[in-house]
């Protein structure tokens, strides 16, 4: 993992001597008071655990039934990606990708851009700029909201519940799974706060 | 620094400016327009985000209607707002209270991808109920124009950069942080 020499805070500009941070210590920058960093209380290896645990999640959580509807014998299964499709095929391409990428691919590349970071130094030699991998997380974090689309598949869910029957399938439960694991794997990053350096202040003697 | 940050917040405002008037904009036909059409055994209606909150409502789902009135309704007006207003005191200059309008611009990242909801919403039962004639939800062009809204607030959010809130005051002295 890289080295960091000085925290940025993102909001103000002010500069920080990084110190090292006891498990649920939290770091405030001195003159905005924004939280710049949190001492990992599950280890320091714990993000990267959520972020590959999320990944694997990520692949039933793409193609097993989400949610099933029948109404009077008919029967209908969506997938994830069911959505996009019909927005599709309704011409509206460019709201269909949104979807697609803000519900499906960008928390995936997300997920798989943490665990990049994370990655124990003899598996990530190869990584030339984390700086630059974790500038790409810190734009995929805007855009990639699972939690997002779980808030609006229940609220569709309970909107439904009089319409049609509804089931939930396990696609749905691993892609809740998936959202929490992602959650939890951005609470052990500091990328707000580090401008380009992937690790927390904790780390940093 | 300081001339950097100068030149720096000028373009940042300008352009998050720009974004936000064209995210205002947007919000017109978004919520005049129809974003769901819903058709069940020969009925059919079309609803607006509006319409579509006060149907969920009447249907005693209240707890859902204040949700999706929230994150569709009260949280775009209440980012755009508070945009405008950390613009307007970054074009004003050196504003006093910066650290409550760090706090606004935290608060205004934080809250602006729960708007999406209704995008969501829209797509999922776009793609989930198509029963022929027993019962079909179709997506409407509201809807796209409310897309749009949502996009060009996150990226008017981006493109404004917190760091001109404190141009006058900031001193870039590195201290450690405070716990």
């Amino acid at each position: 993992m890289a080295q960091i020499t000085h925290l940025t805070c993102p909001l103000c500009g002010r500069d920080h001597r990084p110190v090292r941070l006891a498990p649920g210590e939290v770091a405030h920058c001195t003159q905005c008071e924004t939280v710049l960093a949190k001492g990992q209380r599950g280890g320091t290896e714990a993000p990267l655990v959520f972020c590959v645990t999320g990944l694997v999640l990520a692949l039933p959580a793409c193609f097993l039934p989400f949610v099933g509807a029948g109404k009077l014998g008919a029967e209908r299964v969506s997938t994830l990606f069911t959505g996009v499709g019909a927005l599709w095929d309704n011409d509206m391409r460019a709201l269909a990708l949104l979807v697609l990428l803000c519900g499906g691919l960008l928390p995936i590349a997300l997920l798989a851009t943490l665990a990049s970071l994370q990655m124990p130094d003899r598996f990530a030699s190869h990584l030339a700029n984390p700086g630059s991998l974790a500038r790409i997380a810190r734009t995929l974090e805007l855009c990639a909201i699972p939690e997002v689309q779980v808030l609006a598949v229940l609220v569709a869910l309970m909107k439904l519940g009089s319409v049609v029957n509804v089931t939930i399938g396990p696609g749905f439960w691993f892609y809740c799974a998936m959202s929490l694991c992602l959650i939890l794997a951005q609470r052990g990053f500091n990328f707000r706060a580090l401008g380009g350096g992937p690790a927390a202040a904790g780390k940093q003697p | 620094m300081s001339r950097r940050w100068f030149n720096l917040s000028f373009r940042g405002s300008s352009a998050a400016t720009a974004l936000a008037i064209a995210a205002a904009v947007m919000l017109v036909p978004a919520n005049l327009l129809p974003v769901l059409s819903t058709e069940t055994s020969g009925s059919f209606r079309s609803d607006t985000i509006f319409s579509g909150a006060v149907e969920l409502w009447r249907h005693d789902l209240g707890a859902i209607a204040v949700i999706v009135f929230t994150a569709s309704i009260i949280i775009p007006i209440l980012k755009l707002a508070g945009l405008g207003w950390l613009i307007f005191s970054v074009r004003q200059g050196a504003p006093r209270n910066e650290r409550r309008l760090t706090r606004i611009y935290s608060a205004i990242e934080f809250i602006g991808r729960w708007s999406m909801l209704d995008v969501f919403l829209a797509a999922f039962l776009t793609g989930l109920v198509q029963f022929g004639e027993l019962s079909m939800v179709e997506a409407r062009s509201g809807i796209v124009a409310f897309a749009a809204a949502v996009v060009l607030t996150v990226l008017a959010t981006q493109a404004f950069d917190p760091r001109a809130i404190w141009v006058g005051s900031a001193d870039a002295s590195p201290v450690p942080p405070s716990r």
